[in-house]
């Protein structure tokens, strides 16, 4: 689909190439792929750690560039994108326009289902985006191929079905229903029945840990290890019923959106929320993360999305004038939410913040139920009322797969071998936590850290000044002279440097110099004429 | 010289002996001298410096042979008493001596002179002695006619030197002594001489320095010298310290690579091998093959002589055999029992009756296991006995040939009973295994009719195989007839086995799987397939009963699908969910309650409107299976009942005009929640957050008077709180106050971060610092990159997880060897250094591929 955008003069044009271009990309990408800057090698003392880590950094360097120009250069297609001409907007562009544009399998996936009767429609994909599970509110539950349009199994459970979650493959997935839980096999026939979590309400899988999260009615949220079938955690959350639950795919973390405005993040070993963040006035609608887990995107019924920094916890930006009932983040860092009967899809292509950057009018009176980007397409499916939709966003998806991460064009082997991959390379829960970079670093000392030098040195200063500021009292006439006060007041500068603990590091130092030097000196006489002559 | 010579051959005709004796004891000064004139060294010249020396002592030599006693003139000899006569006549020496030593001819008719004035001195000296009794030398003053004047309480010697000297005014210099000379013939050259000397710094020898000190200097050049050579190293060893990877597989030649290679360089070198060589390389017989192999046939031919050879030996070994065979015979006819016993006795001793007893085997192996242990662990036949060694060490195992042959047996026995032990081993295990897999034809194969099949097998080949012996002790006729009977009852037994088994296969293997089959159905199949349809339905059965409360249909459930089970087949209701559809398509009953039902919701017009318009594809959509839209208002209100958020949603949208907006009309609750949206909710947070800081951050208390402590009268009341619990109050704060400070959410009103620690997340940090490394900063960095191959393009994982130490199995390493080092040059990271055989390995390694591959 992505290909299929090219060469679309109308409102696409491609950039010629140009060295310095290329350059300046190639350095962005190397700098991706160093993941940081290396340590600073001056302040090492040992000089053979100093050689080694430099040499490290070097081979560090040239894996980055190696990779780097691997993506540059290797990799058979390149991202879609939308570009208008002069004054024409985005926005305006409809799905009917890029219609005409597209080739053919691309404009394959534009298209509606229209499933009246069962109700609004949850959506979930596998990883690869081949495989799409659609539960109807009212009891169908469907499982569709969606590479050749190909309807595996559809079941109908004839109960209520408030969510539906594909476990690590297409083999297997899971529906929240009106009292329990199920996982199906791919064929339709019921495996488990998860009568401990209750009536859930919303459920998400967690792939690198094969973790079952759930949060149900009376907010209790449940992960269970789907491995062994253990229940992990079940963690009360005191935050009420909800129904908003998003899983941060960078770390691990699940958050929930309550009806106080709260988000709350959650991990398995903890019973307290780690982070808890007053997002909105009103309740909380929805919550989608950014792939790359630094971006959080929240909306409440205020009627206003905001943009969450996760490493710094603050806002970056907030989006006026509507509220989404569903959010969700494309891989490449689109973000589309829906209302109503209308989804709209804001983009960052500047850097500067979130914009509009294309709109979908459904036809009226369909309500959409859920948004989610198709990966590794073009491909924004929206759940709703009546059955779901499939819309071109161009540039949505991830244009290369990496047949290691997901493959759509898996075979059963293929994919045999990768769920046993995938159970070898499985995290234990307690992996889960903010910053999964920090997994094999020092553990962070439990006392506070000693204050540093500056701090201490400040903290003496103001002592001192303070010392120094105190009024003095009047006394009496013969014990009120100066020469006292100026002494009392030495005294009381000295007892507030007192307080403080010298500064050996220094002195310490120069005591070892000294002991070099005046060894001699020190020595009784008779033993002086022993003592080393430099 | 030639002066001298005459004079010391006439004058000390007696001494000569004895000072030719005392050679060595040269004083050192001369020799210092001697050597230090570089004058061309002979023996005769060396005597007579040493001469001429001791005569510059004293002439006094002439008085020794004349009056003064033995002891006397020896010591004067040694200590040179007489020695400060000479400095106080210096001249009449000097010339002397000088002269003696300068000139080479022309000075004999002065010296002659001189020592006639030397003879009237001293003999008018001697007179005089002879009349005082006075020393000499007060004479001989008195003879010069100068004053005699004793300054000093001891004659000046070594030990007494004059006052000027001591005080450095007066000291002889060369000058002093060269002074009177000049003018005379040998003047110049010595002058020369002595300035050369004097130039010459060289070989001057100065005083040695004290111990100490010498030491010191001493060990200053050795440091320097060792530095040289350690810093001659310091670039390798830097190199390899710093290197990433260490390289240790170096050219490993084991010289042949293969058989053939072995075999091409194989030269005959016994009588045998030879001989097969040259047979083998003959060339007539090579160019024969090579040929047609006609001419192979004419060689071949064997002449009348080896084939008459050939027909006499094989007759010969015949009538051995032949006798031997009648020798066999005789021997079992003889019935002696006590000749049968002994040779039973010595059967069993010997090795072979061993073999045949495997009890007496097994002793017996067991004993030569000992011995053989023994062997190893005292090498007894090592030549290491006491006898031994006393036999080499007398070379008498050359001399006899019995000593030889007892050493050279010993060894041999050493050898043997040391050498690694396969054979025996290898034959019982090969045997064991035999039998084990005889044992496992019967039990791997585990199924019971092929056992019996093979039982069954043995049984038949034991009745075919039931033959009388004809010879030996079973052919005698007792015995045969025993063996008969025996054989009969065997058999016997035999067929009734054979017959059992047939029996068994007939029925009882049929009556075996039979209950097989229900034993292992018994606890999977039948009660599953009876329970499970049970069990499903009773779910379903609960599921539709217990829904009255809070169901979302409970409506549709009730009405709809009563009817559409009774029309059912009873076979239905075992039916899973999964067929549930299909079955809807196939029942044409519950089909027409469906679409009544759909046309009674009043949406399937639009519905079939929708298809047509949307796409073609929607007819590919899935039927909708279960008739539920009936009555969907009803369902509705339920709904809402229990899902507020899920209610608003539910709209059946397709009646609604397409003209009508998106935007709902908000219920009352909403409306009302969204105006009063935040009032509450931000305090509420807040008070959460200091809950949640309270719990991490304990916040100290303040210090109270406890009613009853403290404040009991005024002045107590009047002091209030002591000031030191105020004091600690006041530093717990600070404490609090800056554990709220560095509290990652200190400064965002808006979010509390949990900053509880994760004990099982605590084996994931590392506690203390791995070894090279010394700070925190450093390690997380250089911990960043991941190195796996997933992470990184493959050109690189290998550089990247190379091992510390690279080596191959069974490489000698080898001593770092010197290379010179350019230490500017920069390290190149490229090509990975390893300090030796880099080029070589690389090579081989190539070649052990090339090997490899083909």
């Amino acid at each position: 689909m992505e290909v299929a955008l090219e060469d679309n003069n109308l409102m696409e044009k491609v950039l010629p190439p140009d060295e310095q271009e290329i350059n300046v990309e190639l350095e962005a990408k190397e700098k991706k792929y160093l993941r940081g800057e290396g340590a600073n090698l001056e302040s090492l003392k040992d000089k053979k750690l100093k050689t080694q880590l430099a040499s490290r950094e070097k081979l560090y360097g040239k894996s980055a560039k190696a990779a780097a120009k691997i993506e540059k250069w290797l990799l058979p297609a390149s991202a879609g994108y939308l570009e208008t001409d002069g004054l024409e907007k985005t926005w305006r562009i409809k799905q009917t326009d890029i219609a005409k544009e597209v080739d053919l399998l691309s404009s394959k996936n534009q298209y509606d289902i229209v499933l009246p009767d069962f109700g609004p429609y949850k959506l979930d994909f596998t990883a690869s985006g081949r495989h799409m599970l659609a539960g109807g509110r009212k009891g169908h539950l469907a499982l569709v191929d969606m590479m050749n349009m190909n309807l595996i199994k559809e079941i109908h459970v004839r109960e209520t079905v408030r969510d539906v979650a594909f476990l690590h493959n297409d083999q297997f997935f899971a529906a929240a229903q009106k009292k329990y839980s199920y996982i199906y096999a791919r064929d339709g026939t019921e495996l488990h029945c998860l009568k401990e979590r209750g009536p859930v309400a919303r459920l998400r899988f967690l792939k690198n840990h094969f973790l079952l999260a759930s949060v149900n009615k009376i907010g209790q949220l449940h992960y269970q290890d789907v491995t062994y079938g253990d229940m992990v955690a079940s963690i009360r959350t005191g935050k009420g019923r909800t129904d908003v639950m998003e899983v941060n795919p960078y770390n691990g973390v699940v958050a929930l959106g309550h009806s106080g405005g709260t988000v709350t993040m959650w991990k398995p070993t903890s019973q307290a929320p780690l982070v808890q963040m007053q997002c909105h006035p009103g309740p909380v609608s929805a919550v989608a993360f950014h792939p790359n887990g630094h971006l959080m995107a929240t909306s409440g019924k205020e009627r206003k999305v905001k943009i969450w920094d996760l490493r710094k916890f603050e806002e970056v930006q907030t989006i006026h004038g509507f509220h989404a009932k569903t959010l969700s983040f494309s891989q490449k860092g689109l973000l589309a939410a829906g209302t109503g009967s209308f989804v709209q899809i804001l983009g960052d292509s500047s850097g500067g913040g979130y914009s509009r950057y294309m709109s979908h009018p459904m036809v009226k009176g369909y309500q959409v139920e859920k948004v989610m980007f198709r990966p590794y397409e073009d491909v924004l499916r929206i759940g709703h009322s009546m059955g779901w939709s499939s819309v071109l966003i161009p540039g949505s998806g991830e244009p290369n797969f990496d047949s290691w991460v997901a493959n759509p064009f898996e075979t059963s082997k293929q994919r045999r071998e990768k769920e046993v991959h995938l159970l070898l390379d499985k995290l234990p829960p307690e992996t889960i936590m903010l910053d999964p970079s920090k997994i094999g670093a020092m553990r962070p000392s439990r006392r506070k850290e000693k204050p540093t030098r500056g701090e201490i040195e400040a903290e003496k200063e103001v002592a001192i000044e303070a010392a120094k500021s105190v009024e003095m009292k009047k006394k009496t006439k013969g014990r009120n002279k100066p020469s006292k006060r100026t002494k009392k007041k030495k005294e009381l500068v000295e007892n507030a440097k007192k307080t403080f603990p010298e500064l050996e590091e220094k002195n310490i130092a120069g005591k070892k110099r000294r002991i070099g030097e005046d060894a001699a000196a020190e020595l009784p006489t008779s033993l002086k004429r022993f003592a080393r002559k430099n | 010289m030639g002066g001298l010579k005459r004079k010391s051959s006439s004058s000390a005709k007696t001494l000569a002996k004895s000072k030719k004796k005392k050679g060595p004891h040269l004083p050192n000064s001369i020799l210092k001298v001697i050597a230090n004139q570089k004058r061309p060294l002979n023996s005769d010249e060396e005597d007579d410096d040493v001469i001429g020396s001791d005569d510059e002592h004293g002439g006094d030599l002439y008085e020794y042979e004349e009056g003064v006693p033995e002891e006397e003139s020896r010591k004067n000899n040694r200590y040179d008493r007489h020695d400060n006569y000479d400095y106080e006549l210096p001249e009449d020496f000097e010339d002397e001596n000088v002269e003696s030593e300068d000139d080479d001819d022309g000075g004999n008719t002065d010296n002659d002179e001189a020592e006639g004035d030397d003879d009237d001195d001293d003999r008018h000296t001697r007179m005089l002695q002879s009349l005082t009794g006075m020393p000499s030398a007060a004479f001989e003053g008195e003879s010069k006619s100068k004053p005699v004047l004793f300054t000093e309480a001891y004659p000046e010697g070594e030990f007494n030197p004059t006052r000027d000297v001591l005080e450095g005014k007066n000291v002889l210099t060369e000058e002093d002594f060269l002074a009177p000379l000049e003018g005379t013939p040998g003047y110049q050259k010595t002058s020369k001489q002595i300035a050369r000397m004097r130039k010459d710094t060289k070989h001057v020898v100065h005083a040695p320095l004290p111990k100490p000190q010498r030491e010191r200097l001493e060990r200053k050049a050795v440091i320097g010298l060792v530095d040289e050579e350690f810093s001659k190293w310091v670039h390798l060893v830097k190199k390899n310290r710093e290197a990433p990877t260490v390289y240790f597989n170096q050219d490993v030649d084991l010289g042949y690579s293969t058989v053939g290679a072995i075999a091409s360089e194989f030269q005959p070198r016994t009588e045998f091998e030879k001989k097969m060589a040259s047979v083998l390389n003959d060339s007539e017989v090579s160019e024969a093959h090579r040929d047609d192999g006609a001419r192979l046939l004419e060689l071949n031919e064997v002449s009348m002589e080896d084939h008459i050879k050939d027909r006499n030996h094989i007759a010969k070994m015949r009538s051995l055999l032949f006798r031997h065979e009648l020798k066999s015979k005789r021997i079992k006819k003889i019935k002696s029992k006590t000749y049968h016993r002994l040779k039973n006795k010595d059967l069993k001793n010997s090795s072979l009756g061993a073999l045949m007893d495997p009890e007496m085997a097994k002793e017996e192996a067991m004993r030569q296991e000992a011995k053989r242990v023994e062997e190893r662990m005292t090498l007894k036949h090592k030549n290491t006995g006491k006898w031994a060694k006393r036999m080499l060490s007398r070379g008498l195992n050359v001399k006899y040939d019995g000593t030889k042959a007892a050493i050279a047996e010993q060894l041999q026995m050493n050898a043997n009973l040391s050498r690694k032990m396969n054979s025996m081993r290898d034959g019982s295990s090969s045997d064991e295994s035999d039998d084990e897999e005889e044992l496992n034809d019967g039990s791997d194969e585990d199924t019971p009719s092929r056992l019996i099949a093979k039982a069954k097998e043995k049984t038949l080949k034991a009745l075919e195989d039931d033959e009388v012996p004809n010879a030996g002790l079973m052919s005698l006729p007792f015995m045969a007839r025993a063996m008969k009977k025996k054989n009969e009852e065997a058999n016997e037994e035999a067929k009734r086995a054979l017959e059992e088994y047939e029996e068994w296969e007939n029925s009882g293997g049929e009556n075996s799987k039979k209950t097989v089959n229900v034993s292992g159905r018994r606890v999977f199949g039948a009660t599953a397939k009876v329970e499970a349809p049970k069990e499903s339905r009773k779910d379903s059965d609960n599921f539709y009963d217990d829904s009255d409360g809070d169901n979302d249909m409970p409506g549709i459930e009730d009405n709809n699908i009563e009817p559409v089970r009774d029309n059912a087949s009873p076979a239905r209701n075992t039916i899973t969910d999964t067929e549930f559809d299909d079955d809807v398509a196939g029942n044409p009953a519950s089909k027409t309650t469906f679409d009544v039902a759909m046309f009674a919701s009043g949406s399937w017009k639009k519905m079939t409107g929708s298809k047509n318009t949307e796409s073609k594809k929607a007819s590919k959509k899935t039927h909708a299976p279960i008739p539920q839209a009936q009555d969907k208002k009803g369902s509705r209100d339920e709904e809402s009942e229990d899902s507020e958020s899920e209610a608003e949603e539910m709209v059946d949208g397709i009646l609604t005009s397409a003209s009508k907006e998106t935007f709902e009309v908000p219920s009352q609750a909403e409306l009302i929640n969204r105006a009063f949206a935040g009032d509450d909710v931000l305090d509420e947070f807040e008070k959460d957050k200091e809950e949640v800081l309270n719990q991490e951050v304990p916040k100290p208390e303040k210090p109270v008077l406890v009613p009853g402590w403290g404040n009991w009268t005024d002045i107590q009341r009047k002091r209030g709180i002591s000031k030191q619990m105020v004091q600690k109050h006041e530093a717990e704060k600070k404490e609090w106050e800056q554990g709220l400070k560095t509290r990652k959410d200190a400064r965002l009103k808006h979010v509390i971060i949990s900053e509880k620690v994760d004990k099982k997340a605590e084996k994931l940090h590392t506690t203390t610092l791995p070894f090279p490394y010394t700070s925190k900063e450093v390690f997380e960095h250089s911990m960043r990159m991941p190195i796996g191959p997933e992470f990184n393009p493959s050109t690189i994982v290998g550089e990247l997880n190379r091992p510390e130490v690279v080596k191959k199995t069974g490489v000698i390493i080898k001593p770092v060897k010197f290379e010179e080092v350019n230490p500017n040059d920069e390290v190149d990271d490229e090509h990975p250094r390893n300090h030796q055989k880099q080029k070589p390995k690389k090579k081989t390694s190539r070649r052990q591929g090339k090997v490899k591959s083909k």
